[in-house]
């Protein structure tokens, strides 16, 4: 039978985020947002829009770029997240956010968790990303403040192994 | 947003009874891109949300003998990337990749593009110009229907109640083809289309074309076929003149509506330099198909699919 | 010796924002377990009678604990922020909250305004300054305008409309400087032209959000993305509900950007009401929709420009007309023209220079401060009057631009005295970054035909009132900074950080600021109108020299030497005379044990404090025919150069050169001035080329989305390397370490730049913005026909 919820109960979900492993029960209804904001209290990803176009709500789910805006939890069910949370360890800051920080592309910083985590998509498909490939991949994340110039700077900074040693931005996701 | 019942059936017999049992207070959940945001905004209230996560064969891209299926269920960003999906098939996966923007391609599916049944949907022109077949499993059977005859309205399509869209079939086309989608915005992907030019020529071996393909998105209730200007185009060589009148053939077959995106007039004007461009471009493929074959002077396989 | 001005200190918020781990205001819902949630039912309508309202059903819904409509004669609505009047018996704007709900959950609460009945009777509306200045306009905003009893501080010279020729006309304004009349008759040329400009929506990327907390003692404690904590927000909760001001604490958390809207309290007054209401804690997030709809938007402005000049170029006469578009302001009191049309004074020496200008209401959502403050509206049709006129003279467009331009030391129109512009630097930079005097390279094949355009702008500094700080020096030698003006993004925490750093001459490092705390931290009014930097700054350097002073007085009494004696550097005091030594600050605050006698000296967990206080000097003000000479603190300047492209087929706009330069003062922090011009440039090119409030047949915006409102994305900039970001400063005399705002003046001139790029490109003149592809593809099509 491929009942999984029925009015009232909740569903058990089991899902690794930032490499734990955890399990909750949840009503399916709820989205890969809500579960991270308000089930698990990781505030750093945002809300922004009711449309799933301005993008602060982007999580990595098996290494892609999702808006979590517009994915049910049960979507998510045995998959990997990383949000923003995720990246600093204890070496220290991802060298994306390293980057951000140095070139001075965060001002408001409501648009920086998904733009990081959307960065760093970006360039562990193509690390080679051109500028035109990066403009590209981010026009699903809007910023208001920073004019999208110094985003772009940081983004190369990593892409050109400012932030070595190692592979400046693959990290086992 | 709530709802009541929640399914991830694991075959489509399941899945179609479950679809006839709950009726219109039921929705299939592909990617979730449509209707998440639909459910989110209290646009849409239904009781149940059947999922089709479960159902690995509708994931699949397959090559037979005189077709490409591609299953429903695959995202976009698969469609895009498919390395089957080559020579005049390139519209579909170009199509489907001018969809919104990446986070969305990663989860969203060819089937939901269709199935949600936007006439702006930019998958849709690709898979109309490439004569795609809707395929539709359902209690009482599976059937195929022209993907032309596939939308109903905007948000509507001919399935019934219990059936699924299971996937699209392509057939084989003639090896001097050349495909492909333009897709007018004023910001980029991320923009409901304003107007959506798919074109499609198959080319004799002499460039006079046999049969064209005008598929648009954004300027009538459902995606639709210009039957005027496949006509006018069929047994023609293209010129420069050839381009004009079936770009202004184009814009006095349809009469598109006035909305927050763009005029009505606007709209038209667009569908003249679109199309114009669109029938361009794809003259410009089917010609390097021609000499492509010319270079190899091998026989014509299966090579206008690679 | 750490001097850290003009430096690019790192952000001090950066860590917590690249991590997630700074808090906005969304944040804290989870720490509140017993939260209530508040939804709003809005009006779908811009103008119509409210037959019915029935609200029983919701309030039935289990989960539900209060609603409130319009119709509560215990809410003092009249005195509610503009834009969260809600509708008693008629609602006048599409987006007007009708009633108001409070449940224990978000799903209950949507769930309760789809139960609520309300019948609608449909009445005619005005969008815009045409429709609703006619003298007998379809619909009357605020009927009770002449009625009204106005508070006395409304009462000026020049506000209150002398004849009103429309009844949705509620302020006016005007100037008469020289004789305009006269000087026209002397012109050579004269160009005469009638400009428009769209609706627009800030846009910051977080949606409006407060949580209040009830308090035991019937107190509220609220953290909300609003600004002015002190200035906007406690102050209007102490004055709507009338409490105390012991038991009002407001907390600005981590900002998600604000460009002025956030400086009206409307979701803060809601999320109180309710707060009040139920004894509960409250949250209230307004959806993207609601942002469109029901935050209030710019003012959209319509000139009228005549500006008559001779043959060489000199401008003898400005005659401007402006009307700004306020929405469904009722009661105004802040809208005259004045704001707006202060553009017009700001660039140019013209002192035959006339301006009549009023303030128009329309049943629209009602306008509230945006980036610019009117000026990019107001000088839009200046600028392409100038560019015009230097194409008619066949005069360079920078050289017509310098010949009129202001001085330091000449008077404005309105007679007031400019110490500080470097606009004429500005203006090369940038023809010199964009090769204004090359044309355009046009593409070989295709439809895109290019230009290049140039214009400058000034903006005003509203003085707007007094900024406090404290310096607290600890006794280990570290420092916090209390501030309570904005952080909305633009790193002011950081340069005001860098001050304290070099009146200290201490690393950034042992420096914390705390900002936005009303129990906390001392007054400021807010952020607003690019004052930060000068009037939070100069108050900042004050309590830095306050601190510094206190502690050279107890590192004084303590040796026995004069304070002037001695210099603080960091955690040091240098004792200078005949001897020369060096003290250890932290070593003379002293501990104390349970045995030992207190002591008055330097105590061990006693910081010393040092306070300062700033006010700009206060206006004078303005005399009868609209003159004074001091009404403005100062202005800050820009110019940009733009090359743009325009598709002949599609009208659409592409920028592919762009550089914008800034006189900002002495700049405190140069990499945060960067990220203000670029994001000034891509917010105008946003507004200039593509957003606008589109409605439908009801009056509502129908373009209430992230999509539909053409927000630029990363593809509508041009690529980094053709992009300048040039500062070319003239120190402000009353600036801290010379330095002045710029935020705003930036997004002014990229409009004209761009139209006159336009009209480069493919030789047709826009008379307003938007200049969306349609309207350009409308004017090329129509000087098409006339040819």
């Amino acid at each position: 039978m491929s009942l999984v919820y029925s009015n009232g109960k909740t569903v058990r979900v089991s899902l690794e985020v930032n490499g734990k492993k955890l399990t909750a029960d949840v009503a399916p209804y709820m989205t890969l947002l809500d579960f991270l904001r308000k089930e698990i209290n990781l505030t750093g990803t945002k809300h922004g829009c009711d449309d799933s176009n301005c993008g602060v709500c982007t999580v990595l789910v098996n290494g892609l770029a999702i808006k979590s805006c517009t994915m049910l939890i049960m979507q998510a069910n045995g998959k990997k997240i990383t949000t923003i949370e995720g990246l600093e360890d204890e070496n220290g800051l991802h060298p994306m956010q390293k980057a951000f920080v140095d070139h001075f592309s965060v001002q408001c910083g409501f648009c920086t968790p998904g733009m990081i985590l959307t960065a760093k998509a970006i360039l562990d498909e193509n690390p080679h990303a051109t500028e035109e490939e990066i403009r590209e991949g981010l026009h699903g994340n809007l910023c208001r403040c920073t004019g999208y110039v110094k985003i772009v700077e940081a983004i190369e900074a990593v892409r050109d192994g400012e932030y070595n040693p190692g592979c400046a931005c693959s990290k086992e996701v | 947003m709530r709802f009541d019942n929640y399914f991830e059936p694991t075959t489509l017999a399941e899945c179609s009874s479950l679809l006839k049992e709950y009726g219109s207070a039921s929705r299939l959940l592909a990617g979730g891109t449509d209707l998440v945001p639909r459910l989110k905004n209290r646009q849409l209230k239904i009781s149940t949300v059947i999922s089709l996560q479960g159902i690995p064969e509708l994931s699949r891209i397959e090559k037979t003998e005189n077709s490409m299926n591609i299953g429903a269920m695959v995202t976009l960003r698969d469609v895009v990337k498919s390395p089957l999906l080559t020579g005049s098939l390139k519209v579909v996966a170009e199509a489907a990749g001018h969809i919104s923007s990446m986070q969305i391609r990663n989860i969203a599916t060819i089937g939901g593009n269709s199935c949600n049944a936007s006439p702006s949907a930019d998958s849709v022109p690709g898979l109309l110009v490439s004569d795609a077949f809707a395929l539709i499993s359902g209690a009482d059977g599976d059937r195929s229907v022209p993907l032309i005859d596939f939308f109903a309205g905007p948000g509507k399509t001919v399935l019934r109640e219990g059936e699924i869209l299971t996937g699209f079939s392509i057939p084989r086309t003639s090896p001097f083809t050349g495909a492909t989608y333009e897709k007018y915005t004023i910001r980029g992907d991320t923009d409901i289309t304003i107007v959506g030019a798919g074109c499609r020529l198959n080319l004799n071996k002499q460039g006079v074309i046999e049969s064209a393909r005008i598929a648009l998105a954004a300027v009538a209730a459902t995606p639709v076929r210009i039957d005027a200007v496949e006509k006018l185009l069929a047994g023609q060589k293209l010129t420069d003149e050839l381009v004009k009148e079936a770009g202004n053939l184009a814009a006095a077959n349809i009469s598109p509506i006035s909305d927050q995106r763009a005029t009505a007039s606007y709209r038209k004007e667009m569908v003249s330099v679109w199309v114009r461009h669109a029938l361009v471009e794809a003259q410009k493929r089917a010609i390097a198909a021609i000499d492509k074959s010319n270079e190899q002077s091998s026989s014509v396989e299966w090579t206008y699919y690679g | 010796m750490t001097n850290m001005i003009g430096k690019g200190a790192k952000r001090i918020d950066a860590y917590d924002k690249v991590t997630g781990k700074g808090l906005f205001a969304g944040d804290y819902i989870n720490q509140f377990p017993n939260l209530l949630y508040v939804k709003a039912l809005r009006s779908p309508y811009a103008h119509a009678k409210i037959l019915k309202l029935d609200v029983s059903k919701a309030e039935k819904l289990e989960g539900v604990v209060k609603i409130v409509t319009g119709a509560d004669a215990d809410v003092d609505w009249e005195n509610f922020p503009k834009s969260a009047i809600f509708a008693k018996n008629e609602t006048i704007w599409a987006g007007q909250g009708i009633a108001l709900v409070a449940a224990e959950s978000l799903d209950i609460a949507e769930e309760a305004l789809d139960l609520i009945e309300v019948e609608y009777e449909r009445l005619p509306h005005v969008l815009d300054y045409y429709a609703a200045s006619a003298a007998n306009p379809a619909s009357v905003i605020d009927p009770e305008f002449e009625t009204r009893e106005a508070p006395s501080f409304q009462e000026r010279p020049g506000e209150k409309p002398k004849q009103r020729k429309s009844p949705n006309i509620v302020g006016a304004y005007s100037l008469d400087a020289g004789d305009v009349d006269r000087a026209m008759e002397k012109a050579d040329i004269i160009i005469e032209k009638e400009f428009w400009t769209g609706k627009k929506t800030a846009s910051a990327l977080e949606c409006a959000n407060a949580v209040a907390r009830y308090d035991s003692d019937g107190g509220i404690t609220m953290w909300s993305n609003g600004a002015g904590v002190h200035g906007v927000i406690k102050a209007a909760v102490c004055r709507i509900f009338k409490m105390q001001e012991n038991k009002v604490r407001i907390i600005q958390p981590y900002m998600g950007g604000s460009f002025g809207s956030r400086l009206n309290p409307y979701i803060e007054i809601l999320t109180v009401l309710m707060a009040l209401k139920t004894k509960r804690t409250v949250s209230f997030e307004y959806t993207r929709k609601e942002m469109y709809t029901s935050a209030p938007s710019n003012w959209p402005c319509i000139t009228k420009v005549k500006i008559g000049a001779k043959r060489d170029g000199t401008i003898v006469a400005h005659d401007y007309y402006l009307a700004e578009e306020i929405g469904a302001a009722v009661n105004n009191t802040f809208f005259t023209g004045r704001l707006s049309s202060s553009g017009a004074c700001c660039v140019y020496n013209i002192p035959n220079t006339r301006m009549d200008t009023c303030a128009v209401a329309t049943n629209t959502v009602p306008a509230a401060e945006y980036r610019g403050l009117g000026c990019p509206e107001a000088e839009f049709g200046i600028e392409c009057v100038i560019n015009e006129l230097a194409d008619e003279l066949k005069i360079n467009p920078v050289e017509i631009r310098l010949k009129n331009m202001l001085k330091k030391g000449d008077r404005n129109p309105y007679g007031e005295l400019i110490t500080s512009i470097g606009l004429s630097k500005c203006l090369q930079a940038c023809a010199d970054a964009v090769k204004l005097n090359e044309p355009s390279v046009q593409p070989e094949n295709g439809p895109w035909r290019r230009g290049k355009g140039i214009a400058t702008a000034g903006k005003q500094n509203t003085p707007l009132g007094r900024s406090e700080a404290e310096v607290r020096y600890n006794s280990d030698g570290t420092v916090e900074l209390l501030i309570s003006c904005d952080e909305n993004g633009m790193g002011i925490t950081t340069s005001l950080a860098q001050m304290v750093a070099t009146e200290l001459k201490m690393p950034m490092e042992k420096i914390k600021v705390i900002k936005g705390d009303t129990l906390v931290t001392p007054y400021d009014n807010y952020s607003a109108s690019s004052r930060t930097t000068y009037n939070t700054g100069n108050a900042v350097k004050l309590a830095a020299e306050d601190c510094i002073r206190k502690l050279k007085e107890e590192v004084a009494r303590e040796f026995g030497v004069h304070p002037s004696k001695v210099e603080i550097q960091n955690d040091k005091a240098i004792l200078v005379g005949s001897h020369v030594q060096e003290v250890d600050i932290p070593s003379l605050f002293r501990p104390t044990s349970p045995f030992s006698q207190g002591n008055w000296g330097l105590q061990k967990g006693s910081p010393v404090v040092g306070k300062g206080i700033f006010c700009p000097a206060p206006i004078h003000m303005w005399d009868a025919k609209g003159k004074s000479d001091r009404v403005w603190n100062w202005f800050q300047y820009s110019a940009c150069a733009v090359e743009a492209e325009v598709n002949e087929e599609t009208g659409q706009i592409r920028i592919i050169n762009i550089a914008s330069s800034a006189d900002t003062g002495n700049p405190i922090n140069p990499k945060l001035v960067e990220g203000q011009i670029e994001g000034g440039v891509m917010m105008a090119i946003g507004f200039f080329v593509n957003e606008e409030h589109l409605f439908n047949d009801r009056g509502e915006i129908s373009n209430s989305n992230m999509g539909d409102y053409r927000l630029p994305t990363f593809l509508d900039m041009p690529k980094n390397k053709n992009f300048a970001s040039l500062i070319n400063p003239d120190p402000l005399p009353d600036g801290p370490y010379g330095a002045k705002g710029m935020a705003e003046s930036i997004t002014i001139p990229v409009g004209p730049a761009i139209a006159e790029a336009v009209y480069q490109a493919v030789g047709v003149r826009v008379t307003g913005y938007p200049m969306t592809a349609e309207r350009i593809l409308q004017l090329i099509k129509e000087k098409e026909a006339a040819l």
